[in-house]
């Protein structure tokens, strides 16, 4: 078996690519006749090769790294953060042992293994880019679905004021009894729209709802009333109502808030 | 004034009714102190009203009006603020009360959920078993909103109860406001149910998806990204944002126009480019 010229020290000047120890021999020219280094050195290829398989943004990310200076730059911060004496001489053993020019390659390979070993990771953990990744069941952020209730309400919002002048306006023209059906049909009504009133609330206390708030609020409370409502009512429980409505001149303020969320938010 | 020509106008009815005395008086006082409760609640002038329901349950504990009281009592205490856990009670002692008003008892039932999730959302973890045992209420109404109100709670394993019950709305209920909010509360706490409950109705949109990408350029993740149901697809268009709303204007699209074309073909994808966005729609 022939016996390779370079020794260990060759080989780690090489890898690391000292240029004073590299310039000592025609490296190429050795390579073509030294299978053991050619396959170290085939080895070292492939290595890149895989790093070369990633995509640019890494490779300019492992481009940007001082390859000389970082083995260096660690060792000297790990140091810097050693306080206790009885570290600092361990600390100072093993700054000779890194600094050993045989140590060189394999610091080198750390170093790479780790820059490798992070961009897989952050290739692996990265926000998915355009067309490839993105969730294909039903999904949503939780802000946009808030976005999605509070248009939900504006509408329900709006169906319910309109329901309600409804209900009012056939209050308000009630006549005298017998009252007939009227009573507890608005009481049933009243009933189905304190229902809806209830999941309005969280959006109405936001922001963007305040205004319909207060006249939905007072609309509540008179339906507190009619929901309780039957059709023994008396003529001045009746009377008691209708007069309430006009002197709060309820049926106008609801058209008024209905006609501020109609120019909301229209596409 | 006008508060009390009312008030005035109901102690003249009843002191010229026939033997108006001692009893009329009573009912008089009683009901005279629940009116003016009730006008002062109108007003959201809590303390006052609080106050009148207070005396009426203190002097007139027989009346007819002793019962709402408490439900209006209630109220006040909601309006006052801070003293959610005195409503919470008061609200359960009325809904407890023998010959409650049914309609009052369903409010009361949805008051009760409200404050379970306020105390739970002070960091009263206790209080969500007020909202989970509410799930199995006899009452529909009350079912659903629990479901809905513990669809919002952080903790997913809490909300998660609330899947069996939204996904029985999407399956059975016949009002679309009901269903809609069901959806959008699967869609936030478990997309997957809300997939195979889609796909268990009849319909023929069922099973489709709306997908809409707002990118931004030079970005390379979509600004705004969702699958949902065909169902949402006009609520989820109207909620995006103005700016992508005014591109979506400018472009002489309105939301009818754009349903029609996505309705109009499976592969269709609608796509509005604007200076620094695209905006892409189709339907799967």
């Amino acid at each position: 078996m022939k016996m390779c010229p370079m020794t260990g020290k060759d080989r780690a000047a090489l890898l690391s690519g000292d240029p004073e120890e590299a310039g000592r021999m025609s490296m190429k020219e050795h390579l073509e006749k030294c299978p053991e280094c050619r396959s170290e050195a085939e080895e070292f290829r492939r290595l890149l090769e895989g790093a070369d398989g990633i995509k640019a943004e890494i490779r300019a990310a492992v481009d940007s790294v001082d390859w000389e200076a970082l083995p260096a730059r660690i060792t000297d911060h790990v140091f810097r953060q050693v306080r206790d004496p009885e570290k600092v001489r361990l600390a100072d053993r093993f700054r000779g042992w890194t600094a050993s020019r045989n140590m060189k390659p394999v610091l080198a390979g750390l170093v790479l293994g780790l820059t490798v070993g992070a961009a897989a990771m952050y290739l692996a953990l990265r926000t998915p880019g355009p067309g490839s990744g993105l969730p294909v069941g039903y999904h949503a952020s939780g802000e946009f679905l808030d976005r999605v209730e509070i248009e939900l309400a504006r509408r329900q919002t709006l169906d319910y004021l309109e329901k309600s002048q409804h209900v009012l306006r056939d209050i308000i023209q009630a006549p005298a009894e017998p009252y007939g059906s009227l009573i507890p049909l608005g009481s049933e009504r009243a009933r189905d729209l304190l229902q809806t009133k209830r999941y309005l609330n969280p959006q109405l206390d936001k922001f963007q709802m305040v205004k319909a708030k207060a006249i939905c609020d007072q609309i509540e409370i008179l339906f507190l009333e009619l929901a309780q409502l039957s059709e023994d009512l008396p003529a001045a429980e009746l009377r008691r109502i209708q007069s309430f409505v006009e002197d709060r001149q309820i049926l106008l303020k609801i058209s008024l808030v209905k006609k501020e969320l109609q120019r909301e938010s229209e596409i | 004034m006008k508060k009390t020509i009312a008030v005035s106008s109901v102690l003249v009815l009843l002191a010229l009714s026939p033997g108006g005395s001692g009893l009329a008086a009573q009912k008089a006082a009683d009901e005279r102190l629940f009116q003016e409760a009730k006008l002062l609640i109108f007003d959201k002038d809590w303390r006052a009203a609080l106050d009148r329901l207070e005396e009426l349950r203190d002097k007139h504990p027989s009346s007819p009006w002793a019962g709402p009281a408490l439900f209006y009592k209630g109220e006040c205490l909601i309006g006052l603020g801070g003293r959610e856990r005195e409503a919470l009670r008061t609200f359960k002692e009325y809904v407890g009360l023998a010959g409650a008003n049914p309609s009052l008892v369903e409010e009361a039932e949805g008051r009760i959920i409200d404050l379970a999730f306020a105390l739970y959302e002070k960091k009263d973890r206790s209080a969500v078993g007020e909202i989970e045992s509410r799930l199995k209420h006899p009452g529909k109404a009350v079912r659903y909103y629990a479901a809905y109100k513990l669809s919002l709670v952080p903790d997913r394993t809490i909300a998660s109860k609330a899947v069996p019950v939204l996904e029985r709305i999407i399956e059975t209920e016949k009002d679309r406001e009901l269903k809609d909010r069901a959806r959008i509360a699967l869609l936030r706490i478990s997309p997957e149910s809300l997939r195979a409950a889609e796909e268990k109705r009849p319909s023929q949109d069922a099973a489709r998806m709306v997908r809409v990408r707002v990118w931004k350029k030079g970005q390379k993740s979509p600004t705004i990204s969702l699958n949902i149901p065909w169902a949402l697809a006009d609520l989820a268009l109207q909620a995006i944002p103005d700016e992508e709303k005014a591109a979506i204007r400018k472009k002489g699209y309105d939301l009818n126009k754009i349903m029609t074309e996505l309705a109009k073909s499976k592969e269709s994808i609608l796509r509005i480019e604007e200076d620094d966005s695209i905006i892409e729609i189709w339907i799967d």
